[in-house]
């Protein structure tokens, strides 16, 4: 009888282990992609940015849901001459670790950035030339050259504290982000949650939700799960193959808003393949049906694309039209430039990055096989399709875009100059595409600092970048929420699709 | 004929059910293999054929469904039916090259070890326990990753090279026990050469259970490849692939779209049946007591 006993205990306490270690947050998020470092400058990737907006702050931060520019660490920032930029920072804030923050880690975490062993977000702080801070509470920033999308990234760029960062070794620092932010981490379970507790003397105020969890659920159909068994409060990244289903869930309230992402088809003009020629770029612009792509693979959740920046970038020009869906004359195109029999393309793309990259990418091979070419299909995971990408090693592909900083002239640099590493240009132009003119026309833009004379320059090079088929525009993504009712759980999505938990009250 | 149709073995087969069963399911299997151009309608991997627009249809019979797409059709186009018949060929493909394969690597390593023992017995058998510490599928994963490019070759290549461990130890077991026979003995008396005496004396009395390992392990392969595309490690997305199938069709399930998934399944599972039933039935012929 008394062995009995024991065993029924025992076999009690196995049962309940489980359901004490799951014991659950205030507020649990799903999203779809983990975080890979808790070193706030180890990764540009918006992913990773959004776990770290929790834990650290910038100079400056954007609120949802329009992503305007406000006060954070520093109090009032200024733009003194073309080089120089003025920051007063916050006073009594205080670093998890109960360190002081003062203008000496400001200057100690843009200096980190600089290295590469730390840091992915090099271009930023490479354009810096010299960090002042005449007293504790001032930092004055001199930059290389006119940047004038400078204030327009400290958001990302997260302080990090000088004292504690410089014994720390790199596990340690690349595993316990030690911030001013309005949640602190209690523990990261790779693979499976990232749990963290309310900072209660966040400068802010302290947040409503004491405890949250944010779970990384790459699968769709568990995140699916997870909504339809209420194991969540918000789902970040509804499935749009389940779109349907989700919307007739009761308990389940969606919110859809257009996104910031451009999906585009980058392209190359090296000389000596097809792509040399005007024509052909035309003509693979012309085979895309996206019309199709959108209500079949896309299931409506995207709109157009006519050109890469969206609706509130400046460089944004309203009167550019895509090329038309029409492959009589994309035949007619090819033929015109000596390709009627085809040519050999492959079209490359990730497949675990942007919602349906790898099914888009399949619909494109498709239609490239309907007006004549040989067509391969490359898709991999993004961890390594993006090292070849900035090896350039593809002519062809799908990638994502769109700038934080609402400024054309940024991902120009980036994405449309020629290939230059001693200048940080052309790092994701992976076919390499060159225009001379172009290139000129960009330099002369980021020295530019009237707002209205910018615009009109950066949307003359949208526009020929348009023209040129520099690219191949195809959608803006939505983005879909979902908030499991009953909670009254008050989510407003941002822009940039990142969950900064004390926004969601 | 009358003669063959009589023979003892031929009886016994004929008699057992589930041999019948068995052999007429994986009969079926290679006819639609062998002959997927000719009675698939279309050719599910021939970009210009496909079409987005004929994404999603439910199978024939049901609401919405079209008699050109018997089993409905997926996401990008592609007919169920017409891509079962074209994944069974990549199936067969690599169950049949990987069998064939690594058995004669097996056979020889296992052979040669097991006859002249001593350092290089130890070398090959310490070889194959280290291949065999790890799991079949982890170590095709690991290889896979390795390898630059990918597509069946590779596939085939990476099961091989996880596999050959079992014929090697299978046929190291009988021809340890053949080769002290005083048939052996004999020969190697009345001078015939080794390469003789293994391939003439000893091979055949080893051969019966190579037999039932293969049959079974067959079916394993052939999980074991719907596995890896499962897993997006296997064929490439332009090769067609009953796991990659299954994979795409797991996001649809939810929505409602279960016959992406349930048709390439159901394939799956009736083939290694097939083979296992008809396995079953080799190995009380061959080997009664093994």
């Amino acid at each position: 009888m008394r062995r009995l006993t024991l065993m029924t205990l025992v076999a009690a306490l196995v049962l309940a282990l489980p359901t004490m270690a799951l014991a659950k947050a205030d507020l649990v998020v799903a999203t779809d992609a983990p975080p890979k470092s808790m070193n706030p400058h180890a990764y540009s990737s918006d992913a990773n940015l959004s776990y770290m907006s929790n834990f650290f702050d910038g100079l400056l931060q954007r609120k949802a849901p329009e992503g305007k520019l406000a006060p954070a660490l520093a109090t009032k920032w200024k733009r003194l001459d073309d080089v120089t930029w003025k920051f007063e920072l916050r006073k009594g804030v205080k670093f998890h670790n109960g360190n002081k923050f003062t203008a000496a880690d400001v200057k100690f975490t843009f200096e980190r950035m600089k290295d590469p062993k730390y840091s992915k977000l090099l271009n930023i702080a490479n354009s810096i030339q010299s960090i002042k801070a005449p007293n504790d509470y001032m930092v004055i920033f001199k930059t290389v050259k006119p940047v004038p999308w400078f204030a327009e990234t400290m958001h990302m760029n997260f302080i990090v504290d000088m004292e504690s960062s410089k014994g720390r070794d790199d596990g340690d620092y690349n595993t316990r982000p030690i911030g001013t932010g309005a949640y602190q981490l209690v523990e990261w379970v790779k693979g499976s949650y990232v749990r963290m507790k309310a900072n209660p003397d966040y400068w802010e105020g302290a947040p409503k939700y004491k405890t949250v969890d944010i779970r990384p659920i790459t699968e769709e159909a568990t995140r699916f799960a997870a909504l339809a068994g209420r194991q969540v409060d918000i789902v970040n990244g509804v499935p749009v193959t389940l779109f349907e289903r989700v919307k007739q869930m009761g308990h389940v309230e969606i919110i859809a808003r257009p996104a910031r992402r451009c999906i585009y088809m980058g392209m190359s003009n090296t000389a000596g393949t097809p792509f040399a020629d005007l024509r052909v770029r035309q003509a693979i612009a012309h085979a895309i049906n996206e019309e199709e792509i959108i209500a079949k693979i896309m299931r409506g959740q995207a709109t157009l694309a006519h050109q890469v920046p969206d609706v509130p970038t400046v460089g944004y020009d309203a009167s550019i039209q895509r090329l038309p869906y029409d492959p009589a004359k994309a035949k007619q195109l090819l033929a015109a430039a000596g390709y009627a029999n085809g040519f050999d393309i492959t079209v490359a793309g990730p497949n675990d990055r942007y919602v349906n990259d790898e099914k888009i990418c399949e619909a494109v091979a498709k239609y490239l096989a309907k007006v004549g070419l040989q067509v391969k299909l490359d898709v991999k995971p993004k961890s390594i399709f993006f090292d070849e990408l900035t090896d350039y090693k593809h002519q062809f592909y799908l990638i994502g875009w769109f700038d934080g900083s609402f400024d054309f002239g940024r991902s120009t640099e980036k994405l449309l100059h020629t290939p230059n590493k001693d200048m940080g240009m052309g790092t994701y132009n992976g076919g390499k595409f060159s225009n001379g003119d172009l290139d000129g026309q960009i330099i002369a833009s980021s020295s530019i600092l009237d707002r209205a004379e910018r615009e009109k320059a950066l949307q003359a090079i949208n526009r020929m970048s348009v023209k040129e088929v520099a690219w191949i525009p195809l959608h803006y993504q939505q983005d879909i929420f979902a908030v499991v009712k009953g909670k009254n759980v008050k989510f407003t999505p941002r822009s940039d699709r990142w969950i900064v938990a004390k926004e969601i009250r | 004929m009358t003669k063959w149709l009589k023979s003892r073995r031929m009886q016994s087969f004929l008699g057992d059910p589930s041999a019948l069963v068995g052999s007429a399911l994986l009969l079926g299997f290679l006819f639609g293999a062998i002959f997927a151009p000719l009675v698939a309608p279309m050719d599910p991997y021939d970009l210009t054929k496909v079409d987005l627009a004929n994404f999603l249809i439910p199978p024939a019979w049901m609401e919405g469904g079209v008699s050109d797409f018997p089993l409905g059709t997926d996401d990008q186009g592609r007919g169920i039916w017409s891509t079962i018949l074209y994944g069974l060929r990549t199936s067969l493909i690599v169950g049949v090259s990987v069998v064939a394969i690594s058995s004669v690597i097996g056979i020889v390593l296992g052979m040669l070890g097991a006859y002249y023992g001593g350092l290089l017995d130890a070398f090959i058998m310490r070889a194959a326990d280290t291949v065999f510490a790890f799991s079949t599928t982890l170590l095709a994963v690991l290889l896979l990753g390795m390898f630059e490019t990918r597509g069946i070759f590779t596939v085939i290549v990476a099961i091989c090279i996880a596999d050959w461990v079992k014929y090697a130890r299978t046929i190291r077991g009988s021809v340890l026990e053949t080769k002290d026979n005083a048939y052996v003995l004999a020969a190697s008396a009345s001078g015939a050469k080794d390469a003789r005496i293994l391939f003439r004396h000893i091979l055949p009395n080893a051969l019966p259970p190579i037999f039932v390992v293969m049959a079974v392990d067959m079916a394993v392969v052939i999980m074991l490849e719907a596995t890896l595309s499962f897993l997006g490690v296997g064929v490439p997305l332009t090769e067609p692939s009953l796991g990659m199938m299954i994979s795409i069709g797991k996001n649809y399930v939810y929505a409602g779209m279960w016959w992406m998934v349930v048709f390439p399944g159901a394939t799956l599972i009736a083939m290694v049946v097939g083979i296992n039933l008809f396995a079953d039935w080799l190995r009380e012929e061959l080997n009664p007591k093994l």
